[in-house]
């Protein structure tokens, strides 16, 4: 009865002990989560050899810093079934796909544009967070309002955008010009990276305005600093003049979006739209420092209790 | 084993071997039964050859003198037993072969057993028996094995080392599985690691026996791939395509990882809460 020679023993009882601990871990898990995690090993990000499970983990980690953020807003998705690669096939989803199991939360809302109804994806829990991640839905988007007050929004948002050569280091000036002008209007501006360039600055708002005030506000703001800075533009036409910076106010409408706080990226790095603290941005900051795997390790949370500081808007 | 995996565990076996590498006989008592023995382990893993990278040409073990580093031919060489630091006992050939045992071509049972009170840390080498001459007694023997659920326990001498055997049956088959000697195995409470093991609690061993109950379920050894050597025909077939290789490393399995960020994730939220 020796089934092996002396090195096949060696060789099966690794592998058995791995195919027997992972099974027991497997098992665990879905005591742990209602989500069916499959192909943990595939390669997401190939660059930098990121797999599947270690997107997983990733926003299992961020989660606690996440779901606050994104909570009862209707999400849009970007998925990467696979992998972040300029061949491969990517979509942006807003209808939530075939086969979303019951418990996750969904919204229909009917879209103008193109005359049909869409089924919106509400992530307000771990498990919804851990099945995007398993859906392969990297970078995951989210409007500027509350699923039941879609039309008044509760953030407003500058997209700081810089066109090259300006650079991360440009934009970041441009952040602090732009700071420091809304915080003399008494309004509380969170910052946070883009993940790519640029730099997003949202102001939590009392929900009571609709997006053509917001907007409006947000564009005024913008063509004060454009008159106060030679770096900055205003305007959309301007947009790829080389070495400006624009201060986009175009999003600040119903149902367009911005990459949630901690959305990895499909940047060949998993870059991390990160949210930041002034002091950082004031120091300079550098792309690299914020990918998957160190935003992770980063105890601050800058956005913590974002929604406790609303500010109330006169316009 | 269901049948299924039998056929499975048929179809992936190792090809029976032509020549018998031994040929004796089976010896109970007084009684003889003549047999073949054909080797039925296999090394199949990967090989490699050492090859010269300048010229492709396979390379030699040579012995060579650690004193002035020349090659020695074997015509020189004696063998040197170590009684004292760099203190040699010398033997050459010739004195070796008169005292070695010389294989009496028998395979000497003295004793059945049940074979499953043989630990399998024993085995060595298994080798297939068939029946040389006489059939019937083969069968004879084979079949009163098989009734019992015994084995044979006795001893070969294989080229020239002895070893204890156990003759026993597989697959309808009579076999002889080598052993080995009790002074080659050790004896695992001799770690000090296992000094201060401590008894489990009783909810942690209530959840292991359940996780094992669980889990339980019949041993197929066709579950079992050699990814390694699977993955090294894989590109000897790309090389000899011309195509080029690129060597990536597999990632881990995470699972345990992603177990560990969830339960850590899980207490956060709750505090949260």
């Amino acid at each position: 009865m020796c089934l092996f020679s002396k090195k096949e023993i060696r060789f099966t009882s690794i592998n058995f002990i791995k195919v027997f601990w992972c099974k027991i871990v497997m098992k665990e898990l879905k005591e742990l989560t209602k989500v069916e995690l499959k192909n943990l090993d595939k390669i997401f990000y190939p660059k930098i050899n990121v797999t599947k499970g270690q997107v997983v983990e990733y926003y299992i980690k961020m989660a606690p810093k996440m779901l606050p953020l994104i909570a009862d807003r209707p999400l849009v998705l970007t998925r990467y079934p696979d992998g972040v690669d300029k061949e491969k096939v990517s979509f942006f989803e807003k209808n939530a796909p075939e086969g979303t199991p019951p418990w996750v939360k969904t919204k229909t809302i009917y879209s103008e544009t193109t005359k049909r109804d869409i089924n919106y994806v509400i992530c307000n829990d771990l498990d919804t967070l851990i099945w995007l991640a398993n859906l392969a839905a990297i970078e995951i988007h989210m409007p500027f309002s509350k699923v039941n007050t879609l039309d008044k929004p509760d953030f407003l948002f500058f997209d700081i955008d810089p066109e090259p050569p300006a650079t991360l280091s440009d934009a970041s000036d441009v952040a602090l010009l732009l700071k420091d002008k809304l915080c003399a209007l008494e309004l509380t501006p969170f910052i946070k990276t883009s993940g790519k360039k640029g730099l997003h600055v949202v102001i939590p708002i009392v929900p009571e305005h609709t997006f053509e005030k917001t907007r409006a506000f947000v564009h005024k703001i913008g063509i004060e600093l454009a008159k106060e800075s030679d770096m900055v533009v205003s305007e959309f036409k301007d947009t790829k003049k080389p070495g400006k910076v624009f201060a986009d106010y175009l999003q600040n409408s119903p149902l367009r979006t911005m990459v949630v706080p901690y959305s990895l990226r499909s940047t060949p790095g998993a870059t991390v739209s990160t949210a930041l603290e002034w002091a950082e941005v004031k120091k300079g900051i550098n792309p690299s420092d914020f990918t998957i795997f160190n935003v992770v390790k980063r105890k601050s949370n800058p956005w913590k209790n974002i929604f406790e500081k609303r500010c109330k808007l006169e316009v | 084993m269901t049948q299924e995996n039998l056929e499975k565990e048929e179809r992936v076996s190792a090809s029976a071997p032509r020549r018998p590498i031994w040929s004796g006989s089976v010896t109970i008592g007084l009684v003889n039964l003549p047999v073949k023995l054909y080797p039925m382990i296999y090394d199949k893993g990967v090989s490699f050859r050492f090859l010269h990278k300048a010229d492709g040409q396979p390379l030699k073990y040579v012995k060579m003198c650690t004193k002035d580093d020349k090659i020695v031919p074997w015509d020189e060489v004696v063998r040197g037993y170590e009684v004292a630091k760099n203190e040699y006992v010398t033997f050459d050939n010739k004195e070796l072969n008169a005292i070695k045992p010389e294989s009496d071509r028998q395979i000497r049972i003295s004793k059945f057993i049940d074979y499953f009170s043989v630990d399998p840390v024993y085995f060595d080498k298994t080798y297939a028996l068939m029946p040389d001459k006489s059939k019937e007694a083969y069968s004879l023997l084979l079949t009163a094995l098989e009734r019992k659920n015994k084995a044979g326990a006795g001893r070969i001498t294989l080229r020239t080392k002895e070893y204890p055997a156990l003759l026993h049956t597989y697959r309808g088959a009579l076999v002889l599985t080598t052993l080995r000697y009790a002074y080659d195995v050790v004896n695992p409470q001799d770690f000090e690691d296992l000094k201060k093991l401590k008894e489990p609690s009783k909810t942690e061993l209530d959840l292991a026996i359940k996780i094992v109950t669980d889990l339980s379920g019949e041993f197929d050894i066709t579950e079992f791939e050699d990814s390694y050597k699977k993955r090294v025909e894989e590109i000897i077939e790309q090389k000899l395509k011309g195509e080029k290789i690129r060597v990536e490393k597999p990632p881990e399995v995470e699972a345990k990882s992603l177990m560990v960020a969830l339960r850590e994730t899980l207490k956060q939220l709750e505090k949260q809460q």
